[in-house]
C-alpha cells in the first residue's frame, strides 16, 4: 500500500472525506495521475493539473484556409474564476434580482444567490471533468475543456 | 504564492483601422501602490464616513475583490477572428 493510500484510508478514518470521496481519491492514485491534498475537507487530486478553461471555435478543414471565417480560442485562469465566483456575494440584491429574471427568461430557472465561496471546490472539480465538443452544421467545432 | 501579471497586449484589427496597447502591469502596479498610499488618508476618511452605513464594509470587499481579481489574471488570452475584426487580448 503507498504512502498516498494510507493518508486516504487515515482521512476517512478521521472523517475528514467521504467514502465516495475516498473511492475517486484511490481510483486517481491508482491511475498514477494527481497528488493528494490534506485539507481535510475536499480532496481534489485533480486541482493540481486544472489550470485554465479553454473555448475555441474553429472552422471546418474547407474553409480553414480561407480569411473570411470565423475563429475563437480563449484561454481563462480556473483562479479568476475563483475570483469571479466569490464577486456573486457582492452584487446588490436589486441587481441580482434582475439577473435572475434576465435568467429565467432565457430558460435558465437559476438563482444567482445559490452559489456561494463554499461551493467554489466543489464546481472547479466539476469543471475538470467537463468538456463539450460540437460540430455545427456549418463545420464549425466548438470545443469547451480544462487544462 | 501567485505571480502578480507582467504584462498586457491589446490589439483589435478592424477593416479599416488598427489599434494596439502594450501595459508593462510591472510598471504599473508600483505606480499605483505609491497612488494609493498617498491617498490612503483621504481612503481611511471616507471608510470612516460610510461605516455606519453599511457601505464602508462593501466598499473594502470590492477592493480585494479587485486585487484577487488582478492576482489572478495572469495567463487569462482571449483570441478573437470574426469577418471584419480581430480581438487579441493577453496577459502574460
Amino acid at each position: 500500500m503507498s504512502e498516498n493510500q494510507k493518508k486516504i484510508l487515515e482521512m476517512l478514518a478521521q472523517n475528514k472525506i467521504n467514502a465516495d470521496e475516498a473511492y475517486r481519491l484511490l481510483n486517481v492514485i491508482e491511475s498514477g495521475e494527481g497528488t493528494l491534498e490534506s485539507n481535510g475537507k475536499t480532496a481534489t487530486a485533480m486541482k493540481g493539473k486544472v489550470k485554465y478553461l479553454r473555448v475555441t471555435v474553429l472552422p471546418d478543414a474547407e474553409h480553414e484556409h480561407s480569411g473570411n471565417v470565423d475563429r475563437v480560442n480563449v484561454r481563462v485562469p480556473i483562479s479568476l474564476i475563483r475570483a469571479g465566483i466569490k464577486l456573486t456575494s457582492l452584487i446588490p440584491p436589486e441587481a441580482r434580482d434582475k439577473v435572475n429574471g434576465a435568467l429565467r427568461e432565457k430558460g435558465i430557472d437559476f438563482d444567482v444567490r445559490s452559489v456561494k465561496p463554499e461551493d467554489l471546490e466543489e464546481i472547479i472539480e466539476a469543471l475538470s471533468d467537463l468538456e463539450v465538443d460540437v460540430v455545427s452544421s456549418k463545420g464549425e467545432k466548438v470545443r469547451v475543456f480544462v487544462e | 504564492m501567485k505571480r502578480p501579471p507582467i504584462l498586457m497586449l491589446l490589439r483589435i484589427q478592424g477593416e479599416r483601422r488598427a489599434f494596439g496597447l502594450w501595459l508593462p502591469l510591472f510598471l504599473l502596479l508600483p505606480l499605483a501602490l505609491v497612488v494609493f498610499i498617498i491617498l490612503s488618508p483621504m481612503i481611511l476618511i471616507a471608510l470612516l464616513v460610510l461605516w455606519p452605513i453599511g457601505w464602508g464594509k462593501r466598499a473594502l470587499l470590492v477592493l480585494k475583490a479587485a486585487c484577487e481579481i488582478f492576482w489572478s489574471i495572469r495567463g487569462l488570452k482571449v483570441d478573437i477572428h470574426g469577418s471584419n475584426q480581430c480581438v487579441y487580448i493577453s496577459v502574460v
